[in-house]
């Protein structure tokens, strides 16, 4: 689930991650270290949880409250025979002022039992934290460690050896798009990894192997979640933000802007939050723009201008290099500190002005020239004082310019409209007035040419002129004149029919296939039997020319032959009602060789009897001749 | 005209009924009746139109096969053309007419729909 979300944003940030450093894409704002503060601040049931709150408030560096009440529920809680117990006790009475767990010597042995061979790596950190905490001796530094090692890991005895294992754990970790890295196992185990290598490397004082992108990529996995499942995910992204703020090597730097990144005259600092991941302010650095320059020219208007800190939040007044309306790159980079990481931060920075139209020419052009036109002159924001009006022998023409209010500078906004609106019919016509080289922005209204966009409609309209930009801080829509348009060949004003995308449109009637015209029962019943009377003749023919069946022999092969014969007829019609070929190909194949060996037979006998009738009669004939 | 028509079919009638040996008008008669019945068929298709083409296809095909057919077997089997046919006794050409039916009967069943 976790998983997918963060494919999600992979998707989302795979454009982003192109060519630039890694930057933190997230970390704990102050609404969300809040939000892990309430979540730790919970009532807690059983002593677990109690550790989990308390110890994870302390890394956060909120307060505690009513540490009395919290050092009674540990003592009631303990249990002295379990290892887990006492050392959640252990620890939580650690983290507040004045709790002392009292322990027996059985629980002291119990805890020294518990570092052996025969238990697992969690029981002996348990218990080694649990008697450190509570200021008992452990055994032997080396015992411990040897315990450890062999349980665990190479045959290396010696502390810093472990370091590099920490580079073999990162190793294990999966790269998601370049900008997640985690365990698969999950949040938890992520933040519980980058904690404990920060506390082992503050402690033997040695770097950590983790390279800055790494670092970076591990805060953007820890950091991505905001809301958590459990007190002990909760406690493990506390731990985690406590150590990435605080440790001796590598403190990863946030900058973002204050607000919007926008400058302007009225605003003209630019303002930037500069913290750590969990959004507390460094403690000494120094943010400097190393270059910036314009998205649009490329040209490069700062170089090394240093902010200035101000009440928290750093400031650089941008405006006083009066840079012309757009969008600025900013390369910023945070030193002071040889542990900060990823402190070159690219910044896209908009700045903002105010347009102001002058010379606004409004003249009504007869095409052949003939009369000279009559140019007026409105100012903004009034109205001209009379309406124009043009029929299809005239244009109507429009010059203006726009111009930055505060540099005189002309501009080139993004939109800018010129619609007429027909008050009576309601219909509007938008078009574009286009500037020319020298900026000088025209729009002309050929009344015969563009009669089919006004659907011919005569009328007055009111013609508005709507300027916007993203770096405008004033979008004007400006109502300038009444212009009359008349048109030839007008067709009766229709009333102008909404959009009727959304009504339903007409039915389509299925027509089923109409069955084929059969005649009447009455004449394929006469037809039927007409053709089967010339059967009737037939039989009436044979009996006529004498056709018998007298010299029928009752040979097996005979009846056999005619009754598959018979079989064949009555198979010839079970495949016209019943059978497809196939099957029919099948009992043929049988029938039809018992038919064809039986006739075969029949016809072998009969043929004999004919020659020797032939030979006889011819013996006959000869006899006589003679 | 006419009267001359008249008298030579009287007198092919005179010589068929006299010359043809019994056997052959059999199988004459027989290619009557194919006749009349495939006649019938194209006439009511004619008439009444080609709605189930299929089954008239089949019907009428199977008329002309069996017709065919049956005008080789008549062949065949005419004493007056034993020289052509030395190595084809009657009862072999008889035999050949049936495997021949059972293929056309197949095929317009098949047909027939």
């Amino acid at each position: 689930m976790e998983r997918s979300r963060l494919l999600g944003w992979f998707l989302l940030n795979l454009a982003l991650a192109g060519a630039q450093a890694l930057t933190p894409a997230h970390h704990l704002s102050l609404p969300d270290v809040a939000r892990l503060q309430s979540l730790l601040s919970q009532q807690f049931t059983d002593l677990e949880s109690a550790y989990h709150s308390v110890v994870g408030l302390t890394k956060l560096g909120a307060a505690v409250p009513d540490h009395d009440h919290v050092c009674q529920f540990l003592k009631s809680q303990l249990d002295p025979t379990s290892v887990d117990s006492v050392f959640f006790a252990a620890e939580t009475s650690q983290a507040i002022s004045g709790c002392e767990i009292p322990v027996s010597n059985e629980t002291r042995d119990i805890l020294l039992a518990a570092v052996s061979e025969d238990s697992t790596m969690a029981q002996i950190h348990r218990a080694v934290s649990a008697l450190s905490s509570l200021g008992l001796p452990v055994v032997s530094q080396e015992v411990v460690v040897s315990v450890w090692l062999t349980a665990r890991l190479s045959q290396q005895a010696e502390l810093g050896g472990i370091l590099e294992e920490i580079e073999d754990l990162t190793a294990r970790l999966d790269d998601l798009g370049g900008i997640y890295l985690q365990f698969e196992e999950g949040l938890e185990a992520t933040a519980m990894f980058v904690t404990a290598a920060y506390s082992l490397s503050d402690h033997v004082d040695m770097e950590p192997p983790l390279k800055e992108d790494q670092v970076i990529q591990l805060v953007n996995s820890i950091f991505s979640k905001k809301s958590w499942d459990s007190l002990a995910e909760a406690f493990s992204v506390a731990s985690a933000a406590a150590a990435l703020s605080s440790n001796r090597f590598h403190v990863p730097v946030i900058v973002s802007a204050h607000g919007p990144a926008t400058v302007s005259h009225s605003q003209p600092t630019l303002q930037l939050l500069v913290t750590d991941v969990m959004s507390q302010p460094l403690a000494s650095a120094n943010v400097l723009v190393e270059s910036a320059y314009a998205v649009a020219s490329k040209s490069v208007i700062l170089s090394q201008a240093s902010f200035t800190l101000n009440d928290g939040v750093y400031e650089l007044n941008f405006m006083s290099t009066q840079p012309a309306s757009g969008y600025y790159q900013f390369t910023i980079a945070v030193t002071g500190d040889s542990r900060l990481v990823a402190n070159h931060v690219e910044l896209k920075v908009k700045v903002s002005t105010e347009v102001a139209i002058t010379s606004m020419d409004l003249s009504v052009v007869d095409k052949d020239q003939s009369i000279g036109t009559k140019t007026t002159r409105v100012d903004y924001p009034s109205k001209a004082k009379s309406s124009f009006i043009a029929d299809s022998h005239q244009n109507f023409a429009m010059s203006f310019q726009l111009v930055d209010v505060n540099t005189g500078v002309e501009l080139t906004p993004h939109q800018t409209f010129v619609r007429l609106h027909n008050q009576k019919t309601g219909q509007e016509v938008v078009f574009v007035a286009e500037p020319d080289s020298k900026s000088l922005y025209k729009f002309e209204l050929d009344t015969a040419e563009r009669k089919s966009e006004f659907d011919s409609i005569s009328g007055t309209y009111s013609l508005c002129l709507i300027v916007g930009d993203a770096t405008l801080e004033n979008p004007i829509l400006w109502n300038v004149a009444d212009v009359v348009l008349k048109f030839v060949d007008e067709e009766a004003p229709a009333t102008i029919q909404s959009k009727t995308l959304y009504v339903p449109k007409p039915e389509i009637q299925h027509l089923f296939r109409e069955p084929e015209k059969k005649p009447p029962t009455v004449v394929s019943n006469t037809f039927t039997a007409l053709v089967l009377s010339p059967f009737l003749l037939l039989l009436i023919l044979w009996f006529k020319l004498g056709a018998n069946i007298s010299s029928f022999s009752f040979s097996p092969s005979t009846i056999l032959f005619h009754v598959g014969h018979a079989a064949t007829l009555g198979l010839m019609y079970v495949y016209w009602t019943h059978l497809n070929m196939f099957q029919t190909l099948k009992y043929l194949a049988f029938i039809g060789g018992v038919t064809f060996l039986a006739g075969n037979r029949m016809l072998a006998q009969k043929a004999v009897k004919r020659i020797a009738a032939e030979q006889s009669s011819r013996l006959a004939k000869y006899r006589s001749l003679r | 005209m006419s009267n001359s028509v008249i008298s030579v079919v009287s007198r092919f009638l005179e010589e068929y009924t006299s010359t043809t040996p019994n056997k052959l008008k059999v199988v004459d008669s027989y290619l009557l009746y194919i006749l009349l019945t495939g006649a019938l068929q194209f006439l009511y298709c004619l008439l009444v139109g080609t709605f189930p083409f299929n089954s008239f296809l089949s019907g009428f095909i199977s008329c002309v096969g069996s017709f065919i057919l049956a005008v080789c077997l008549r062949i065949q089997i005419n004493p007056q053309n034993k020289g052509d046919f030395l190595s084809i006794s009657p009862e072999r050409a008889f035999a050949d007419f049936l495997f021949a039916h059972t293929v056309l009967h197949l095929v317009v069943m098949n047909f027939i729909g």
